[in-house]
C-alpha cells in the first residue's frame, strides 16, 4: 500500500471523499427491469461494502449485465433504488453518477494517445495539468504500461488496451468500478494473467469492483463475493467458499459445483445429522443436520470431488465403475449404482488411488459435504 | 554447390521482369487515356494562357485576369464558394447526424430522399428554385403577412448561395453520413461513464472523430462551387458573376481564348491550393496532438 500512498491523498481533492471510506459503497434495493413480457431482472437486492470485489455470475440472459447497466445508468429500472455511497442515483444520468466502467470492447478513444485517454476523466474534473501528468504516470505504472503514454490505442495489443481502459476507469478513483466481462475478448492465457493483475491492483488500491462474467472459474479466482444469477433472480449472494460448500439452491450446486443429484426421503434426525433413505439403491446416507420433516422427499447433492470410493459394504450405496479417465492429477470416474438405471455417479479422486474400470466399489461422503434440497424444487 | 544455390535465383529474376512487362501492358490504356484526355488539354491550356497574339510568351493574360473587374469576379467566386461550403457543411452535418441516429431502414429511406432530387437535371432544379424564391413565389406568398415582404431572394448573393448550397448538400450529407456511421456509439457511452456531459462528449470525442469527414466534405463542396456555372448564372445578378460565367463569356462572346485559358489555370491553382491547405491543417493538427501527448 505504501507505494501508492502518493495517490491516495489527491483522491480527497477530486472525488470529495476518499473511495476507500469504510461501510457501504453501493446498495441495490428491489431492482426490477422488464422488456415486454420478459422479466430481465426480478427484485434484485444486494449491499456491497467498500473495498469489496463482487461478481455477478450467470449465463447469458440471467440478468447480470442488465443489473450492471442499471447501476451504471445506461438502462433505467422499472422500479427499485440504487444508492452509491448513501446517494440515491437511480434516476441520474450516467455522467452524474461518478462511477468507473470497463467495457468488454475496451472503447478507448482512437483519436487520443494512451496518456490522453487516461487523462480524459481527470480533465473533466478540472484537475491541474501537473497533477494530471503525475497521476496518469503513476496509474500507467501500476498497470505496467510506463512508456506507452505516447502511443495510440490501435498500436497496442488487446491485453494492453484493456489495461489502459482499466487505468482510465480507476485514475479518478470512483467509489465503485463496474466491469462488464472485461476479459471476454482475450485468449485464455492472457485472461488468466489479467485476472491476477486486476485482483492485485484492486486489493492494493482498495477498490470496490463489480464484475460481470459467465466464467465460473474467473468468478471464483477474483471475487470476495459472488451473486449467482438465473432468469433475473439472484439465486445466492455469498463468498465463493459458501457457494461451493453450502449452496442454497440445486441450481447453485449444479452451476458451481457440478454436483451429483440423488433423490431420496428424510428418514430420521439425530443430534448432529439427518439420515436420508435413497430412492433407488435404498441405502442410508448421513447428511448435515437439516430442519426438514421426516418423510419429506429431498434431493441429495454431492460434488464429484467430495465423493469417495470405499469397501463395498461401507458406503451408502454400491456400484460398478464404468469409466475411469485419467486427467493429470485426478481420475474422473463414472459409477453405475446398483438397483436402477440412474445416471452415472461422477467421482473425482486423486490419481494413483483411483478405482479402475470394472471394479465394484462402495460410495461414501463426509456428512458435511452432503447438501439437501427439498424435493419439489427443480434441479 | 555454388551453382546449385545460384540456379533458382535466375528464373525468379526473369519472372519478375516479365511480371513488370505485363504490368506495364495492363497500365497502358489508362496511361494513354490520362495523357490524351487530361494531361494534353491541361498543358495546351497552360500554353494558350501564356501566348501572345504574335505567338511570343507573355504573362499579360494573368495580369489581366488579376486586375479590375476580373479580380472582383475572382473574389466573388471565392466568397460564394466559401459561403456555400460553410452552409452545406452546417446543414449537411445536422442532416447526416440526424440520419445516422435512425434505424438502418429509416436511414436508408432518408438518404434516398436526400439523393433522389439530384437525379433531376441541375437546370430543372435551378428553375424550381427560381419559381419558389421569386417575388411572387411560394416562399414570398406564404410570408406575405410578414413586415418587409416581399423579400428579394433571387438575383443577389443570397439567391446564389441558396441554390449552390442545395446543389452541394447531397455530397456533404453522403460523406458525413459515412463517417458518422463509423463512429462507435460505445465510445460516447464510455465518455459518459467517466462523467462527460453531452457538450463535452460532442466536442472532445464525437467532433474529433468526424473531423476528417468534415474537412473533406467542406473541401469538396468548396471546389465544386468554384467552377459551378448554371446555378450562379441563373440565380445571381450582375454582381454575382462567377469565374465560370466569365470564362464562358470570354469564349462565346469575345472569342478571347487566351484570357479564358489564364482564368481556367487560376481556377485549377485555387483548387490545388485548397487541397494543400486541408492537407496542411490536418497534418498540423496531428503533429500538435503528438506533441501534447509526449
Amino acid at each position: 500500500m505504501a507505494e501508492f500512498g502518493v495517490i491516495t491523498p489527491s483522491v480527497a481533492v477530486v472525488g470529495g471523499k476518499p473511495a476507500t471510506a469504510t461501510g457501504k459503497a453501493l446498495s441495490v434495493v428491489a431492482l426490477r427491469k422488464t422488456y415486454g413480457d420478459i422479466v430481465a431482472v426480478d427484485e434484485a437486492s444486494m449491499e456491497i461494502a467498500a473495498g469489496e470485489f463482487v461478481t455477478f455470475l450467470g449465463s447469458s440472459g440471467s440478468g447480470k449485465t442488465t443489473t450492471l447497466m442499471m447501476i451504471a445508468g445506461f438502462c433505467e429500472p422499472d422500479s427499485g433504488t440504487i444508492t452509491v455511497g448513501g446517494r440515491d442515483v437511480t434516476r441520474l444520468a450516467p455522467q452524474k453518477r461518478n462511477l468507473g466502467f470497463v467495457f468488454q470492447q475496451y472503447l478507448l478513444f482512437p483519436h487520443m494517445t494512451v496518456h490522453d485517454n487516461v487523462a480524459f476523466p481527470l480533465t473533466l474534473r478540472g484537475v491541474p495539468k501537473d497533477e494530471i501528468r503525475r497521476r496518469v504516470g503513476e496509474t500507467l505504472e501500476i498497470a505496467g504500461l510506463s512508456g506507452f503514454g505516447g502511443r495510440k490505442p490501435r498500436e497496442l495489443s488487446g491485453g494492453q488496451q484493456q489495461r489502459v481502459a482499466l487505468c482510465r476507469a480507476l485514475v479518478y478513483r470512483p467509489p465503485v468500478i463496474l466491469m462488464d466481462e472485461p476479459l471476454g475478448a482475450l485468449d485464455k492465457k492472457l485472461r488468466d494473467q489479467l485476472q491476477v493483475e486486476i485482483k492485485t491492483i484492486q486489493q492494493e488500491l482498495g477498490l470496490t469492483v463489480i464484475y460481470v462474467t459467465h466464467d465460473q472459474e474467473e468468478a471464483l479466482v477474483m471475487s470476495d463475493r459472488i451473486a449467482v444469477m438465473r432468469n433475473g433472480l439472484v439465486e445466492q449472494f455469498d463468498t465463493p467458499r459458501e457457494l461451493f460448500e453450502r449452496p442454497k439452491t440445486p441450481f447453485v450446486a449444479d452451476f458451481l459445483g457440478a454436483a451429483n443429484f440423488l433423490p431420496g426421503r428424510i428418514e430420521q434426525h439425530t443430534d448432529e445429522h439427518t439420515l436420508v433413505r435413497l430412492d433407488r439403491s435404498g441405502g442410508l446416507l448421513k447428511a448435515r443436520r437439516h430442519d426438514l420433516a421426516s418423510g419429506t422427499p429431498v434431493k441429495v447433492a454431492v460434488q464429484p470431488g467430495r465423493l469417495r470410493a470405499c469397501a463395498i459394504d461401507d458406503g451408502f450405496c454400491s456400484g460398478t465403475v464404468e469409466t475411469a479417465t485419467y486427467v493429470g492429477t485426478l481420475v474422473r470416474a463414472g459409477v453405475r449404482i446398483d438397483g436402477g438405471d440412474a445416471p452415472l455417479l461422477r467421482l473425482e479422486v486423486p490419481a494413483g488411488r483411483g478405482p479402475v474400470a470394472g471394479e465394484r466399489v462402495g460410495i461414501t461422503a463426509d456428512p458435511d459435504d452432503v447438501n439437501l434440497f427439498a424435493g419439489e424444487q427443480e434441479g | 554447390m555454388a551453382a546449385l544455390t545460384a540456379a533458382p535465383a535466375r528464373p525468379r529474376k526473369l519472372l519478375a521482369s516479365r511480371k513488370t512487362r505485363v504490368g506495364i501492358l495492363y497500365a497502358l490504356p489508362v496511361v494513354v487515356y490520362l495523357l490524351v484526355l487530361f494531361v494534353y488539354p491541361i498543358i495546351s491550356t497552360l500554353f494558350l494562357s501564356l501566348k501572345n497574339a504574335d505567338g511570343s510568351l507573355t504573362l499579360h493574360w494573368y495580369v489581366d485576369a488579376l486586375t479590375g473587374v476580373n479580380l472582383s469576379v475572382l473574389i466573388t467566386t471565392l466568397r460564394i464558394s466559401a459561403e456555400t461550403a460553410l452552409l452545406s457543411l452546417v446543414f449537411g452535418f445536422i442532416l447526416a447526424n440526424a440520419i445516422s441516429r435512425l434505424r438502418p431502414l429509416w436511414a436508408g429511406l432518408a438518404m434516398l430522399i436526400v439523393v433522389v432530387p439530384h437525379f433531376i437535371s441541375a437546370l430543372v432544379r435551378t428553375y424550381g428554385w427560381i419559381i419558389l424564391l421569386g417575388d411572387k413565389g411560394l416562399v414570398n406568398e406564404t410570408l406575405a403577412w410578414a413586415p418587409g415582404a416581399p423579400y428579394h431572394l433571387l438575383y443577389n448573393e443570397l439567391g446564389v448561395v441558396i441554390g449552390t448550397t442545395s446543389m452541394m448538400l447531397p455530397y456533404t450529407v453522403l460523406l458525413l453520413y459515412g463517417v458518422m456511421r463509423g463512429v462507435d456509439r460505445g465510445l460516447l457511452a464510455a465518455a459518459a461513464s467517466m462523467g462527460a456531459g453531452r457538450v463535452t462528449i460532442f466536442r472532445r470525442v464525437y467532433l474529433p472523430l468526424v473531423a476528417p469527414g468534415l474537412a473533406s466534405a467542406g473541401l469538396l463542396s468548396f471546389i465544386l462551387s468554384l467552377g459551378y456555372y448554371i446555378t450562379p448564372a441563373l440565380m445571381g445578378g450582375p454582381n454575382q458573376t462567377m469565374i465560370a460565367t466569365l470564362i464562358n463569356q470570354q469564349v462565346t462572346k469575345e472569342n478571347q481564348w487566351n484570357g479564358a485559358a489564364a482564368q481556367g489555370v487560376l481556377l485549377l491553382l485555387l483548387t490545388l491550393a485548397g487541397l494543400l491547405l486541408v492537407k496542411l491543417i490536418s497534418s498540423l493538427g496531428a503533429s500538435a496532438k503528438k506533441r501534447s501527448a509526449s
